[in-house]
Order: structure tokens, then sequence, then C-alpha cells
């Protein structure tokens, strides 16, 4: 039963961790809209880069 | 196609054209095709394949411009911009027209093509966006200008609103929530263990270990995650009261000393993964009701949408100026142009004009002002430009008041102190004085068997069957109506609406939508004459001339020349060479007969009358059904309105409602709804409107469409999601079922307690079989609970309704 030693102490080091980690989150905006992010994704298909000139990227103007 | 493109509105005659993708689309007006236009060159035309419903209407681009520029003034961006440093400057939005995520995917996009902003947060429930940005390197007409652009209005809000009270409660209860939830599984392995431990051979020194271990994650739930329960718990018994938090708290605290004692003895047995769940359990409630509340909207944001923003202040020397409403003082001079709002309680000082204040009387039909007449802050000018004399402002309005009287019947409501807290706090109560009793009595008898046989009884008696008893069967109801669309922000309307005696309604746009109806047509060619009369009627949009459109929807379109619009009479114009008046009776054929009659609408040609229209009030899907389904379930159903006396007596006839008032104020319907609960009754309120929202805040029961207004869903009880009227009789079955499922599970905690009490102050309960004994008397509440809601949900017929509008 020694590694519970080991294990007991890691379990909850990996809690606080956790908490944490999630505390963080909240802080962060990440919980502030539960509803609209999940759509998001299902919507983002790739769209063709913004015509407008305020947006252009060096890299695509023609040297 | 016969609706607009953009915004799914009725299309004019000849619509403008807007080139998306390199194809042309009809829209209904120039903005909803400036705003087409722009989202296609900035390469987010992918927003119309991606959106599941339709668009606002887009703003007037030229007048969003002005309204843009006008935030510029120091006045008016002190109140709205907060400074973060040097570099970044912050403001809140209210966005209209967010309908979908496609909308926020819309508005993210479109703003980061502005050069300066640094960050872009939509939040589409709350209807709001937190934008920062660079001041130098743009500002807010200009961050406005370009939602304007994609079709969007948006207002700044107050930037104490930044400071969000609504928000640092979600993230609290969040945080509470999550720390229980870990503290709760990581307990339950620790006395899994203690309790497997029993059986085979656990050393003494493991064991030991287990419990303070079970100590160190129990600790954070009851002294972090609980503590609103404590603190509510305070503020009843301050307040002399038993609220639902003294219970709880009580159990809490009980169940946590007693294991505190067991583990520092080194003794019996420990409870920290029965807290730790029991606290888990109760926030989870506790956070369905907080979000439903959050859904609902607040007073504050209401307000801010109803009350205009701008006024066009008319200077000593006669030029216009357009200021912020809030800088108006009595006795400036405004103009009103057709269409907007009145800035402020004002009198009018020029021509004749109607007017809508519909959303403020429940009035339907434009109300006709002449010069000296008062016009109220919010109502909508249909005739202008109107001059007027601003007479109050700020809190003294109309508007302001209604909001006043709004919060005051909301503070003013007696929250019944639910039977069931009364009685859950009692018992606590007396369960202390048993256990203080029988440590007496022990120590008195046998002074080594005191300990054991007060925590026996504190542990065996379960508090927690008790104080779960409620919550369980209100969290269960909760979730159960929030899945069907209705969305509860007061629990204890849960009760109230299971035992409501009354409903009193309200009529436009509860019971009926803003559409009017052709029901028959008295001419010789009905035909011809729709078709005639729609030419004329084709782009106005008062509600009669739409119903006229949409009725000749399948005939051949006829085209009218020099239409004019005649103020508070009809439209007027010449199709074919002749000439036709389209309107009330004594505009048509220009006599003074008083319109007997005024839901009928002739169209003449000359002296000649051609055609008859009779309209009438579309009912709303189901509303029929619906209170058919209240009165059979005994309750007594009763029609409120503020509109005018024949037009709610033909809408109480086809409802076969028989109680029915009409011309009622606001405070009028609040003394209808005093009088009813001062004879016994407890009244649901349903209503959408600005002049309902008192009469809900002071119902037993209010019941808020969330198609309404924000400020009648700010002082409802219960939002109804998506003009969903059938789904109050089906709530009230689930209420019903609640209230009994709660009875039972008190029922069961009582007699549990009663057989159990007294061995365990006898000594004759084994502290394991008293673990077992308060887990199972527990879970058989929450399994109790869960029995709510498994009748499935009556399938609606799903009625498309277009209606987005209040009474």
């Amino acid at each position: 039963m020694n590694i519970l030693v080991v294990m007991i102490p890691l379990s909850i080091l990996l809690l606080i961790g956790a908490g944490i980690a999630f505390f963080w989150a909240v802080e962060h905006d990440q919980f502030d809209d539960m509803d609209t992010p999940k759509l998001l994704p299902l919507l983002d298909d790739p769209s063709p880069k913004p015509a407008d000139a305020q947006h252009d990227d060096p890299k695509d103007t023609p040297a | 196609m016969s609706t607009c493109w953009h915004c799914g509105e009725a299309l004019p005659a000849n619509p403008p054209l807007a080139t998306v993708a390199g194809v042309s689309h009809a829209v209904c007006c120039n903005g909803c095709r400036a705003a087409a236009e722009w989202i296609d060159k900035l390469g987010l035309a992918d927003y119309y394949r991606l959106r599941s419903s339709p668009s606002a209407r887009a703003p007037d681009p030229q007048a969003a411009q002005r309204n843009a520029q006008t935030w510029q003034r120091p006045e008016l961006a002190r109140h709205v911009v907060r400074t973060l440093d040097a570099k970044h400057s912050e403001a809140l939005l209210l966005i209209d027209g967010i309908r979908c995520a496609a909308c926020v995917w819309l508005i993210e996009r479109s703003l980061s093509a502005v050069a300066g902003i640094t960050s872009v947060q939509v939040n589409a429930a709350a209807q709001r966006a937190r934008i920062v940005w660079d001041p130098a390197r743009t500002d807010l007409p200009t961050i406005l200008a370009a939602l304007a652009q994609t079709g969007y209005s948006a207002l700044p809000l107050d930037a104490a609103a930044l400071d969000d009270a609504r928000r640092r409660e979600a993230r609290a209860a969040l945080k509470r929530l999550a720390v229980a939830g870990f503290g709760a599984m990581q307990a339950m392995m620790y006395a899994s263990a203690i309790y497997l431990g029993a059986w085979g051979a656990m050393d003494p020194a493991t064991r030991e270990a287990m419990r303070w271990l079970g100590l160190l994650v129990a600790t954070p739930v009851v002294f972090y995650s609980a503590a609103p329960f404590f603190a509510g718990a305070v503020r009843a018994l301050r307040a002399r009261t038993l609220g639902m938090d003294v219970p709880v708290a009580l159990a809490i605290a009980l169940i946590y000393a007693a294991s505190v004692i067991e583990a520092m003895r080194g003794g019996g047995e420990v409870y920290f993964d029965s807290v730790s769940m029991f606290v888990f359990f109760l926030l989870v409630g506790r956070y369905l009701e907080m979000r439903a509340r959050h859904r609902a909207g607040n007073l504050a944001d209401a307000m801010a949408r109803l009350v205009p923003a701008f006024a066009d202040r008319i200077q000593t020397d006669g030029a216009i100026e357009r200021i912020g409403a809030l800088e108006l003082v009595p006795d400036d001079h405004v103009q009103i142009a057709q269409g907007e709002r009145v800035p402020a309680d004002a009198v009018l000082e020029s021509a004749a004009s109607r007017v809508d204040e519909s959303l403020l009387t429940g009035e339907s039909a434009p109300v006709r002002k002449s010069r000296g007449d008062g016009l109220i802050g919010g109502s909508l000018v249909l005739e202008g430009p109107v001059i007027a004399r601003v007479t109050r402002v700020g809190a003294d309005t109309a508007l302001a008041g209604i909001a006043a009287l709004v919060a005051r019947a909301q503070s003013e409501r007696p929250r019944l102190a639910r039977a069931g807290e009364r009685a859950a706090a009692g018992f606590v109560a007396r369960v202390l004085a048993l256990a203080a009793l029988c440590a007496i009595g022990w120590s008195l008898v046998d002074p080594a068997r005191a300990l054991t046989a007060t925590l026996a009884v504190l542990v065996v008696s379960c508090p927690c069957a008790f104080a779960l008893a409620v919550p369980a069967a209100l969290t269960r109801a909760l979730s159960v109506l929030a899945s069907r669309g209705v969305f509860v922000v007061h629990t204890d309307a849960i009760e109230n609406l299971a035992l409501a005696t009354h409903a009193v309604f309200d009529k436009t746009g509860t019971l009926t939508c803003a559409e009017l109806d052709l029901t028959s047509i008295d001419a010789l060619d009905p035909d011809e004459a729709l078709a005639l009369a729609a030419a004329l009627a084709r782009g106005s949009t008062h509600p009669a001339a739409q119903a006229l459109s949409r009725a000749a929807a399948g005939i051949a379109p006829r085209e009218a020349r020099d239409v004019r619009t005649v103020a508070g009479g009809g439209i007027q114009g010449t199709i074919d060479g002749r000439h036709f008046k389209l309107g009330q009776r004594s505009f048509a054929l220009s006599d003074n007969s008083d319109g007997a009659d005024a839901d009928s609408v002739i169209l003449a040609e000359g002296v000649h009358v051609i055609a008859a229209f009779a309209l009438r009030e579309r009912l709303r899907a189901n509303a029929r059904e619906t209170l058919d389904a209240l009165r059979a379930d005994g309750v007594s159903v009763e029609l409120a309105s503020g509109d005018a006396q024949t037009k709610v007596e033909a809408i109480a006839q086809r409802l076969g409602i028989e109680s029915w008032r009409a011309r009622m104020s606001p405070a009028d319907k609040l003394e209808r709804l005093h009088e009813l609960r001062a004879r016994g009754a407890r009244v649901i309120a349903i209503g959408d409107g600005i002049n309902d929202a008192p009469v809900l805040a002071g119902a037993d029961v209010a019941v808020a469409l969330a198609s309404g207004t924000e400020l009648a869903q700010a002082a409802g009880d219960i939002v109804l999601d998506g003009n969903n009227l059938p789904m109050l009789a089906q709530a009230r079955a689930i209420a019903r079922e609640t209230l009994a499922v709660l009875r039972q599970n008190q029922r069961w905690a009582l007699v549990y307690n009663l057989s159990v009490v007294p061995l365990g102050a006898l000594g004759f309960v084994p502290p394991w079989l008293a673990a077992i004994g308060m887990s199972m008397s527990s879970l058989v509440v929450i399994l109790n609970a869960l029995r709510i809601g498994r009748t499935p949900a009556q399938t609606q017929p799903i009625v498309p309704t277009l209606a987005h509008t209040t009474s």
C-alpha cells in the first residue's frame, strides 16, 4: 500500500492544477457565452480572403 | 421570391437590387442593399449560406452615419467609453438584430477588418458586444458606422454597464460549482476506500489517512462553494424569516461539524462525501435558475432599448443639431422625423400627426395628435416631421414611470414563504433541540456514549433528505421546462403556477399578432377592388395596408401613380387614369361621418364607394386551444387590454372570454390584479408589452413572451420562448406534477425521520447504518424528483410566425 503515499498526493496536486486551470479559464472569458461558440465551428467554412484593402497580407502582394 | 433577400421583409413594387457574389438579389430597401453589398465586399458572403434565420432589417445608411457621428460629442462619449490605458478604450454595445450564430461570426469578421480594433467579443444571448480599440487609430463613430454598414444598429451602453454584475455573478457561480464538483468526486473516492476497507483488512493508519483526506477536499466545498447558503441563511435570520437557505445551511453545518469531530476523535463514521455531494446538487439547481434569470434580460438593458438615444434640437437660430437625448432639458424644442421615436415627454407644436403609442398603452390603432397634445416619450411618430416642446426628461417621463412601477411592484410582491421551507426549517430546529436533549440525557446516564448517540441523531435524522426534498424537485422541473422552451426565472413561480386560479391575458401581442387579416370584401368585383387597393397600399407600413397587400399576393399587380399618404386618413393615387382614395370612411369619401367601424377600410373613386374591406386582428397561433386548456384546468381567464372597447370585445368573443376589460392603463391593470388577489385568487399574468410590465411584476406568476419587449421579460417569472403560447398549459401540468412530487418527498423524509430518530437517540443505530440510512433517504428523494416530466412533450404543430412585434 506504500504506493498510496505517492499516488494520493499526486492526485491532489492534479486536482489543484485542474482547479487553477478552470479558474483561469473562467476569468479569461471562456465561459461567458455558452450558447454561441458551440455553433461557430459548424459555420466556419474557409471563406475567401477579404477583398478589402485594409486586410491585405504583404505576402499576397506580387513583388 | 417576394421577400427581401437580406431581411426577409415584403418587397416594394420596384425593389432595389443587390449584387452579391456576382448574382443580383431583390432587397427591400437601400439599407439592406448597402449591407448586403458591403458584406460581399468584405468577402463574407458566406454569411448568407450559414445563417439560420433572416437578418434584421438594415438601418438606413445615412441616418446610421449621422447617429454614429453624434457619439463623437464629448458629452455623450464621456458616458459610454471607458479608457483602459493610453492605447486601449473600451465600450459595451447593445446590438439589435443578432438572430443566430452566423450574426456573431459576421460581426466579429467585419469588425476585425476595421484598423485599430483590438478585440471584439459578441455575446448572442445578451445581444451585447464588448469592443476594445486603440483611440489613436479609430474611434467609436467609425466602429458604429462599420456595424451599421453590415446591417446592425448598435447602441453604446452606459460605461457603468462594463462592470457587468451579471457576468461577475455567473463567473462566481461557475467557480463554486466546479469546486463543489471536484470536491464531491474526490471525497466520494476516499469514502469508497473507507467503505470497502471496512470489509477487507485496512490498517487503521490508512483508514485514518482517508478520513483526513476527506476533510481536506470537503473543507473548500463547505467554506467556499456553500458560502452563498450561509450568507443567505444569515440574511434570512436577521430578517427574522425562515428562508430556503436556513435548513440547507444548518444541514451542511451539522454534517460537516459532526464529521470533523469524528475525524478528530478517530472514532465513528465521517460524511464528507455526503456533504460535498449535497452542496454540489444544490448548486446545480441554483446555477440553472441563474441562467434562466440572465436569459430573461434585465431592466436596465430594456430601458436603454426603449428610450431613444438621440434628439434633433432646434437651436435659437433655427438650426437643427443632433444631440444625445440625455442632454435635453425641459422647454427645448425638438424636431422628430417620420418613423422616429419621441425622445422625451413633449407637447406637439406643429400641425396634427399620427403617433403609434401601442408600445406604451397597448392601443393597437395609431393615435391622432393635434397641436398642444402631449406626446409620450418612446412613442413612434408615423407622420412627420413634427416639432415638439420637451416637457419632462429623464426620470420624470412616462416611460421611466412605468419602469419605476415595475421595480416597485416587483419589490412589493409578497413572495410567499413556501410551506415546504418553513416545514424544513422547523424540522431542523427540532432535530437540533432533540440532539441537545439527547446529549444532556446521555451525559447523565452514560457520559461515554453521549457523543456517539448525539452524532447518530444528527446524522440519521438526515436534514439532507428534508433540505433536498424541495430543491431536487424544483431543479428537475426547471431543466425539464427549459428543454421545452419555458424558462423559469424565479423558482417560486412553479408553486404559484400550479396553484393559480385566475389568468389575466393582455390582448395586443399576446393573444393577437400585430398583423391584420382581411376577412371580407363588400364589392361588386372583389378581385378587381382588391387589386386596385393593393396597388395603392403597396409600400405602406400601415398594418391595414399590409393586410391588403398580403391578400392580393396571388392577383396580377397593378401600377399606381402619384401615390400620396395623407396624415391620419389614408392613401390616394391614380391607377390607369382614375383617381382613387383608400382609407377610413371619412377620408375616402371626404365627408365628416364618423368612422363607426374603425377596422373597415373603404376604397372610393370620387364619392362612389367601390369596396369596403373588413379587417380584423389575427389571433396568435393556438390561442384558443391554450385558453380552452386553461379553462378545462379550472383557471378562470380574463382579458385586460389598453385597446379600444370594440376591439377587445371582438377578440373576447372570438376566444370565448366572458370577463374582459378595455381601455386599461398599466395602473388600472395593476389595480384589477390587486382586486383579484384581495379575494384570495392566485393570478397568472400573461403579457408582452411595456404597458404589461407593471402587471407582470405585481402578479403571483408573470409569464412573458420571448418575442415581446425586454421590459416585459425583465418583469416576468417565466419566459415562453418562440411565441409558444400553448406551452403555458403544459408548463402548468408540469408544475402540478412537481408540487405532487415535492409533497411526496417531504412526507417520505418526515416518515423516515420519525421512525429512525427515536432509535438513534436511544443509541440503537450503529454509525454504519446511520450512514446508509442517510444516503438512501437522500437518494429516494432525488430519484423521485427525476420522475417529473417523464411524459414527453405534446408535439405542437409548428406554425411559422412572422409577427415580431409588441403590443
